[in-house]
């Protein structure tokens, strides 16, 4: 497969859904960059409630994931199907995280 | 904006991609001796038919042939997905999410001829087409799909689909959302008598009417009233699946589903009114039976402007019904400037939209190498695919090849097993690769 059909592929997979992403990216970059010109760095903020909120976001999945692609948990059933799974769960907990990291940081620094 | 306007923008996009992406990997095709080469000529070549595979061996060729014309036949402006059609049919599927302009994948540098092949002539390499045009041609890519034959079914016919109980994922894309109809209906009356059918003939995807079969028994559990609705499975013959493994699953998940099996009944008549089908038996007895639902599939074959010409098989078991063509090469038997690809084509499988992504290349390279009188390089291995929905949202991802062992593309999915990854992937990815495949990039 080249890489010129790979990208038709993609681009017609992902087509539907660009206004999602593009959603997602601006609510990313806005919560990261907002924070960021506060004084916010990820490193030097902790916050229980946010890795708490994230670990909550990511396991959300469980249920609307399956939904989105109109089957059910109870169909994930071989090891590829958990690896996949598993996967989007860790990349929908680290995108919250990336979110709700520094939303927490601009909640604290306004109390 | 219009449709012409909009089809040039999606033109253009997609143009910018293919360049973008040549650009990118010029170097190393050219480093590896992987570019595909071009082929100077003044050949005329006609492609019957824009389909998945007249399609995609159009944007193929068009990127190989210089100096050469191309003439794409083609009456259709809107280009079915057909493989999603068991999912409008299922209600998983909107049928708008199915159709998009041929307009957007025809290559631009081809004469596209809004019509359809009405007789072919292959000593005289002409073909008449219905708008009354004859065309000569030096090589001729016979892509025409395939014919759906209901009225070999007495009392049956393609307008009846989506009415009398009766439903057919393959009448067209209405008669699915019909069917999809139909259905609902069924299951909202709270009980009654189902009956599936398969054809005495080879079939487009043969695994559409198990699926049919499948999804149906997902939404009448779904209903919670399965035990108020019978369901019985009528096979014209002893097996219901070419591939031997997957045939044992299905017919022992069917009788773990309390589907009914009875083999070697084929349909030949119905009787809308009283709702009412008959099976022929293989001793030409006849039974008869009452539905509340019954999924038609019809007898097919190779379309009447084929068959009614020289192109057709002429002996063997593809006899009268599908295009002579050796399945390894996709050669006509008998006229070497002729080719063959999709559902048209005599081979004991291979009528699938996976089968045409195997096939294209092959009839691409093999077509320029007989312009240039080589030996044809490329052989078909009879790879197709069928991703088996065994419920709604789970699947099995069968390929398999002339040989009918398994030919799995991912060495992580089993195609033995009931997968959600393998639905995702019905559901979600392989009609963006269907349409790599019309673009000829896939």
């Amino acid at each position: 497969m080249t890489i010129a059909s790979v990208l038709t592929i993609l681009q017609y997979a992902l087509a539907p859904y660009l206004w999602l992403i593009v959603v997602a990216v601006v609510v990313l970059l806005g919560a990261q960059l907002i924070a960021r010109l506060g004084g916010y760095r990820y490193l030097r903020h902790k916050s229980v409630v946010a890795n708490g909120l994230a670990l909550v976001a990511g396991l959300t999945g469980l249920a609307w994931i399956p939904a989105f692609t109109h089957s059910q948990l109870a169909y994930v059933a071989t090891a590829f199907d958990w690896v996949v799974m598993i996967a989007a769960i860790i990349g929908l907990a680290i995108f919250a995280l990336l979110v709700f990291h520094p939303l927490s940081y601009l909640l604290r620094a306004r109390h | 904006m219009s449709q012409n306007q909009s089809s040039s923008l999606d033109l253009n996009r997609r143009r910018f991609l293919q360049l973008s992406a040549g650009a990118g990997t010029a170097a190393l095709l050219t480093s590896t001796g992987l570019q595909a080469q071009t082929v100077n000529t003044r050949a005329h070549v006609v492609i019957i038919g824009a389909g998945a595979g007249g399609m995609a061996v159009a944007n193929r060729l068009s990127d190989r042939l210089r100096g050469g014309k191309i003439t794409v036949v083609e009456a259709r402006e809107i280009h079915h997905y057909q493989p999603g059609w068991t999912l409008v049919a299922s209600g998983v599927w909107e049928p708008e999410k199915t159709t998009r302009p041929n307009s957007q994948f025809m290559p631009p540098n081809v004469d596209w001829i809004r019509s359809s092949a009405a007789a072919f002539d292959p000593d005289n390499r002409t073909v008449d087409l219905a708008n009354g045009d004859r065309l000569s041609y030096d090589y001729l890519v016979v892509a025409t799909g395939i014919q759906l034959n209901y009225e070999q079914i007495e009392g049956m016919s393609a307008d009846l689909v989506g009415q009398h109980g009766i439903g057919s994922v393959y009448a067209s894309l209405e008669g699915a959302t019909r069917t999809r109809d139909v259905i609902d209906q069924w299951i909202d009356t709270g009980g009654g008598q189902g009956i599936f059918t398969h054809a005495p003939t080879p079939v487009k995807c043969a695994g559409a009417p198990l699926k049919m079969t499948f999804t149906t028994l997902s939404r009448l559990e779904a209903s919670g009233k399965r035990d108020s609705f019978d369901v019985d499975f009528f096979a014209p013959g002893g097996g219901l699946f070419s591939q031997p493994w997957v045939n044992d699953f299905v017919k022992q998940r069917f009788d773990e589903q309390g589907v009914q099996r009875h083999h070697f009944h084929t349909l030949t008549a119905i009787s809308p009114q009283d709702q009412q089908a008959t099976f022929t038996q293989q001793d030409g007895s006849t039974i008869t039976r009452d539905y509340d639902f019954i999924h038609v599939v019809p007898p097919m074959s190779a379309p009447d402007a084929v068959r009614n010409s020289n192109l057709i098989a002429q002996e063997g078991s593809f006899t009268g019904n599908w295009l002579d063509v050796d399945i390894y090469t996709m050669q006509h038997n008998r006229y070497p400037e002729v080719f063959g690809i999709g559902d048209v084509i005599g081979a004991p499988l291979n009528k699938t939209a996976a089968s045409v992504k195997a096939q294209a290349p092959i009839v691409t390279e093999n077509l320029l190498a007989a312009m240039q009188d080589k030996p044809l390089p490329r052989k078909h291995n009879g790879y197709t695919s069928c991703p088996l929905i065994t419920s709604i949202g789970k699947a099995m991802l069968v390929e398999f090849g002339y040989d009918l062992e398994f030919l799995p593309s991912f060495p992580f999915i089993d195609p033995k097993d009931e997968s959600w990854v393998t639905w995702t992937f019905k559901d979600k990815m392989l009609q963006p690769a269907y349409y790599a495949v019309l673009e000829g990039q896939a």
